[in-house]
């Protein structure tokens, strides 16, 4: 990056944090730092709502994802709206008149205490897990393209994080955020316009499209049902559906915004706008990768996309012919590219050789390097080939979107925390004041960490994958547990308490035999909600085990 | 059952009058985009002539 690129990048980051203090002032009440004193506009929550989901990881993985394996991803939101119509139904209207803090909250006052707790661990188990990943997965890619040390990374990104959410609480959190997604759509489009300014002259927009559609990255939709493919209409659509009411309607990081709304009516367009927007979006972002892909194929991107990886590749003896064999499947696959636009018989056949022989020398090198590059082709792409000034600002809303997913997550964290675990078990009468400190500690200890779980997971490559794939092992048993207690009246304390357990161990069963995880949504919703509603009509416990919650 | 009562004002949607009807409006919408792409993928499949 050059001088300019990283004053636009600091000039970035100290606008947004500052913004977020300013907006965020005068949080004095648990009620303005928990729930911004319901004051939030529809279209805050709305924005802010996509800011969360939209962290770093999908910024930088989406795209790549596209360019590897094409556009298929988008059908994994397909769900979504769906999801956003009952939610708007039934969860916001019901935790609105409930007037709660937490969504587990809520849990007590339909059940009891216990169920409360065991959902309340649950989430606190996944979403810690989550936040750590948030901050480390972002801080490897970003520390390598800025040249930082990884600990440097993360204890900037996290401190800063720490300090507005500490101070402003969820109006900071969430005005930032909405400041965040303006840009974010921003450096989308530059990001965009530049990969459509590399195509050569007299390769058309629909030459692109003709080209990026014959190497197969334009398969948005897959009709075939597969249960391990993970993604198709049918896994998207149902799968993604239960996914998203799961992550939406039970997952304290999502349930808070709409908690913020001024009214039933502006939590549900926050959510509308959602429902509208997310889908289109995230097709943009998986295009852009697709035209990434076709921008390189005109002009010869590196052979390994990580530049640390490609330096130990530079210095090994084998780098010469790995050059020359990468170099002349470019060519080759140039030339079937042309050929393509010319519809020339066989073209598509010489450009999937060619697309072969560079995959195979490309795997080579990152077999020399003993590394996967994927998550830094769109990087590589942004600090090649924008402007400069341009390059810095995009590095920094990547930067700035990882802060994003982390501070609404530590700010749900804190707050179920404080309203869920201190107040309610630990010290149930005391002041606003005394409260409001302890959501403040609480989310320094949450960002603390954070930062420690994050900065500890370097060495575990495939594991953050693992453990990504163990916060879905949890949502379907959560879900479950706000079906029984929304729709159905008979179930009792007990038998939603004996459902979750049920739910999360049909998720385990099941995850031992696929690894598509949108399914253990659906499993472990539909277990939890049959053997709830089992138990409660052959055991007819103590639905009345009922104590006021403490507020 | 032991849910708390309180009243919340509640309001029509800005437009089409009733949330019903702005429920119906989206998932037309979400049927209308997946149609879309789903031109969008036969339109350029790789099986396509070229």
């Amino acid at each position: 990056m050059k001088p300019l690129d990283w004053a636009v990048m600091f000039a970035w980051l100290v606008f947004l944090v500052s913004y977020g203090l300013w907006r965020g002032r005068g949080s004095g009440s648990t009620q303005e730092f928990m729930l911004a004193n319901k004051t939030m506009p529809w279209y805050a929550m709305g924005l802010s709502i996509m800011a969360t989901q939209a962290s770093a990881i999908t910024f930088i993985s989406t795209t790549a994802q596209a360019y590897v394996d094409g556009m298929r991803f988008v059908q994994f939101y397909f769900g979504l709206p769906l999801a956003m119509v009952i939610l708007c139904a039934t969860a916001v209207p019901i935790f609105h008149r409930a007037k709660v803090y937490t969504a587990y909250e809520y849990l007590e006052y339909r059940f009891d205490a216990k169920t409360r707790l065991l959902v309340t661990i649950v989430f606190l188990i996944s979403r810690g897990l989550q936040a750590g990943l948030a901050l480390s997965a972002p801080a490897i890619v970003l520390s390598v393209i800025l040249g930082w040390p990884f600990r440097v990374t993360i204890l900037i990104m996290g401190g800063l994080v720490v300090l507005y959410t500490t101070l402003g609480g969820i109006k900071a959190v969430t005005w930032a955020d909405v400041q965040q997604m303006g840009m974010i759509m921003l450096a989308l489009v530059l990001a965009f316009a530049v990969a459509i300014k590399m195509l050569p002259k007299d390769v058309s927009f629909f030459d692109a499209l003709k080209l990026a559609g014959a190497a197969g990255k334009l398969n948005a939709v897959t009709t075939t049902f597969d249960w391990n493919d993970r993604y198709n209409i049918w896994s998207g659509l149902i799968g993604g559906m239960f996914l998203a009411l799961a992550y939406f309607g039970t997952d304290q990081s999502q349930v808070q915004r709409y908690l913020t709304g001024k009214s039933i009516g502006q939590s549900r367009l926050g959510l509308i706008l959602t429902a509208v927007a997310k889908v289109p979006m995230q097709f943009f972002i998986l295009f852009i990768g697709a035209m990434v892909f076709v921008a390189f194929l005109f002009v010869r991107p590196p052979l390994v996309f990580q530049p640390v990886a490609m330096e130990r590749v530079q210095a090994s003896p084998q780098y010469a012919a790995l050059e020359r064999r990468y170099e002349q499947a470019f060519d080759q696959r140039q030339a079937a590219a042309r050929a393509i636009m010319a519809s020339a018989p066989g073209a598509l056949q010489n450009f999937r050789e060619a697309q072969t022989n560079l995959d195979a020398a490309r795997a080579d090198a990152l077999h020399l390097s003993d590394t996967n590059d994927t998550n830094y082709i769109f990087m590589s792409f942004v600090t090649r080939y924008l402007p400069i000034g341009v390059v810095g600002l995009v590095v920094g809303v990547i930067f700035t979107a990882a802060m994003s997913a982390i501070s609404g997550e530590i700010n749900s964290l804190a707050t179920v925390t404080v309203i869920d675990i201190y107040k309610r078990h630990l010290k149930k009468h005391s002041s606003d004041s005394h409260y409001l400190a302890a959501s403040r500690v609480a989310t320094v200890f949450w960002g603390i960490y954070a930062m420690v779980f994050a900065s500890t997971a370097t060495g575990f490559g495939a594991l953050i994958e693992a453990v990504n794939q163990v916060g879905s092992l949890f949502y379907g048993g959560m879900l479950g547990v706000f079906v029984l207690a929304f729709f159905v009246k008979r179930c009792t304390s007990t038998g939603a308490f004996i459902g979750v357990l049920a739910g999360e161990a049909a998720i385990f069963a099941t995850a031992q035999f696929t690894d598509a995880f949108l399914w253990y949504n659906v499993v472990g919703c539909l277990v939890t909600v049959a053997v709830g509603s089992l138990v409660s009509v052959s055991y007819r416990g103590s639905s009345a085990a009922f104590s006021e919650p403490c507020r | 059952m032991n849910e708390p009562q309180h009243t919340v004002a509640d309001e029509p949607p800005p437009f089409l009058g009733t949330w019903k009807r702005l429920y119906i409006l989206v998932v037309v919408y979400l049927a209308c985009v997946i149609g879309l792409f789903y031109w969008f993928t036969k339109a350029f499949a790789p099986s396509s002539p070229i």
